[in-house]
């Protein structure tokens, strides 16, 4: 009963288009106040210890190392070194995409920030260079999404932080299932290119691609920075998302000299924008997992659904259409946030290892990120490509589909996420 | 007047952001510096102690969080379910831009009060902070100050919507700084003209004439 008034009341409000953040927060307030005696001054405490972990922070470091790159010319020496790799062969520039958006996540958390850096300049190049418009921006608008499978990943953060899992691990456990999906967009964007015909570059000397790669090793190096000193124990995962960020900005002002300093006080306001909005969410988030927890409603409904014969495979199916339902609606960070705290305890009685859920979580988040209305990657390319957002998600449905079949391998082949964080010793 | 609030607002972000990553960047180094066997040097370096550099860096980012939320309220980055609102359209759609605006600035409002109230009484404990060990209500002030400011920052965003229709809008697409990259500077290194048909065609015509 009480979970219904809970749902219904945030659902009302979440519909009538206020900040997702208010709407928990309401929702919280006023069933504290009007149903329940516990003290509601718990809430303005909670507001402050809600954040007050130090794994969070790794959240607004993230996001500023993640501006510094996007800032300076770090994207455009990738795709200068993921061209000079792949772009001989047929749709050359749409697989060069791909790689650099591979390559661009591995030092970025961010699916949006990835679209934009890689897009705003090979989109315009593939378009000059004679690839159908549809073509480049489908591919890099499902390519995007590998910023948040590909380690440091923002969505992982949130999704450690609401259900207490190990940083390192989920981390670790994203590398294999990241360059798996990356290899099968390559594929599909190579079937596609070979049935339309589209152009190739010329191959490069080896002379050259080391040229490139040279070039582009600052933001290469950061990989080493960040995946290098979790593993190895030098750096908590906060500490290395702070490292990265100092890192970024030595890279983007005195290296690659793309950013002057002055442009420091802009990278810093646009970050701290971000991250205090996700922060926001959050504070907000963990209110109302108090109120789910002291209502004792995850419990429930765990005891519920397994009185109901619902097995493993029967609830990450449901878990998955839920998640992509919620998808086209709203963005992953209050996906996560919201849904976490209720699904998790179900997956722990089920036996599910919570590393494999998080993964899976991530997939179902970067494939909401192109389905429409609501898709981040959409809007970005839109922005990019001025082209409507039907035209889009119809341009990214081989690419989508893809996804929907790597989903499927992720949800029911464990391994596949956690073998590498087993096999290292993190899990 | 407001012009100093907002340019107070974005200066006190983005310094507690840029001080925060240097805190706990000096923070990892100094703990890597003290184990260099340098004499002299490294017992300078024991003797500085930096155990309230991770404690410092949250209550920074969660002043940075109360004040950004504010400031985001103003950048409109705060983002609802608003596909269905939008499909209504005109009148009923303002109706319910309005409402969620005024709810946020009701939410705020609430919590700063509490917060204020929670500030209050624990200004009158000796209550300080575990490794910094400042009284425990100075850093509890974000919530009221913060709230506050956020609720201010509604209220003006609603009045603006109402007077004007005009929403701020936060653009995720645009990022500051990748337009200056053009495509010229990478075109010449990436597209040779040969290999490409549409390329080829006036070559092709070029060599049919002489």
């Amino acid at each position: 009963m009480n979970a219904t008034i809970i749902f219904v009341l945030l659902f009302g409000l979440m519909l009538t288009g206020m900040p997702v953040s208010i709407s928990l927060g309401l929702t919280v307030l006023s069933f504290l106040f009007f149903m329940t005696d516990v003290p509601i001054e718990a809430v303005a405490l909670k507001l402050f210890t809600g954040i007050e972990k130090f794994e969070i922070m790794a959240i607004p470091f993230f996001i500023l190392a993640g501006n510094f790159l996007t800032h300076g010319g770090v994207a455009r020496r990738m795709i200068n070194f993921a061209t000079s790799m792949v772009g001989h062969w047929r749709g050359g520039l749409g697989l060069g995409a791909v790689v650099a958006c591979a390559l661009f996540a591995a030092i970025s958390g961010s699916s949006p920030a990835t679209v934009v850096a890689i897009g705003s300049i090979l989109l315009p190049a593939m378009v000059k260079a004679g690839y159908p418009k549809r073509f480049g921006a489908g591919v890099v608008a499902s390519s995007g999404g590998l910023g948040i499978l590909i380690p440091p990943s923002i969505v992982m953060v949130m999704y450690a932080v609401s259900t207490n899992s190990s940083i390192g691990a989920l981390f670790m456990a994203g590398v294999i299932p990241g360059l798996v999906l990356a290899a099968m967009l390559m594929g599909t964007t190579y079937y596609q290119a070979w049935k339309g015909d589209y152009p190739r570059e010329p191959r490069r000397t080896w002379t050259e691609r080391l040229k490139a790669f040279r070039e582009s090793v600052w933001g290469l190096l950061l990989i080493a920075v960040v995946m290098g000193g979790i593993y190895t124990g030098i750096f908590t995962p906060t500490e290395a998302a702070a490292m990265s960020a100092v890192y970024a900005f030595f890279v983007a002002v005195f290296v690659y000299k793309d950013m002057g300093l002055k442009n420091v006080r802009k990278v810093l306001i646009d970050s701290a924008n971000m991250s205090a909005m996700l922060l926001y969410i959050i504070t907000n988030a963990v209110l109302f997992s108090f109120l789910l927890t002291n209502e004792n409603i995850p419990q429930a409904i765990a005891e519920w659904m397994v009185t109901q014969g619902l097995g493993m495979i029967g609830f990450l199916l449901f878990v998955n259409v839920l998640l992509l339902l919620m998808g086209n609606i709203m963005e992953p960070s209050s996906i996560i946030l919201i849904t976490a705290p209720i699904l998790f305890p179900i997956a722990m009685k089920l036996g599910i290892d919570p590393v494999h859920f998080g993964v899976m979580i991530t997939v179902n988040m970067e494939i909401g990120m192109i389905t429409p209305p609501v898709g981040l990657n959409l809007y970005v390319a839109s922005g990019i490509t001025k082209m409507g957002i039907t035209e889009l998600t119809v341009a990214c449905w081989p690419w989508l589909f893809t996804m929907l079949v790597f989903l499927m391998a992720v949800t029911y082949w464990p391994p596949l996420s956690i073998w590498l964080p087993k096999t290292l010793g993190l899990m | 007047m407001l012009k100093v609030l907002d340019h107070l607002e974005e200066w006190i972000i983005a310094l507690l952001m840029g001080g925060a990553t240097i805190i706990i960047f000096v923070a990892v180094v100094h703990r890597y510096a003290t184990g260099i066997p340098i004499p002299g040097l490294q017992d300078r370096l024991l003797a500085i102690n930096m155990s309230w550099a991770q404690e410092l860096c949250i209550y920074m980012f969660v002043w940075m969080a109360k004040f950004g939320a504010a400031y985001g309220v103003r950048t409109g980055i705060h983002v609802g379910v608003d596909v269905f609102i939008n499909m209504l359209g005109g009148r009923k759609r303002a109706a319910f831009v309005l409402f969620g605006l005024l709810a946020g600035a009701f939410f705020t409002c609430v919590i700063a009060y509490m917060g204020g109230n929670f500030v209050w009484e624990i200004a009158h404990t000796d209550q300080v902070s575990p490794d910094l060990e400042v009284p425990a209500w100075i850093p509890y002030l974000a919530i009221p100050l913060g709230s506050s400011l956020m609720c201010f920052r509604f209220l003006q965003v609603a009045w603006t919507f109402f007077r004007t229709g005009e929403l701020p809008h936060h653009e995720h697409g645009h990022v500051e700084g990748v337009e200056k990259v053009t495509i010229e500077d990478i075109i010449p290194v990436m597209v040779t003209p040969d290999l490409h048909p549409k390329e080829v065609l006036p070559k092709n015509k070029s060599g049919d004439k002489p």
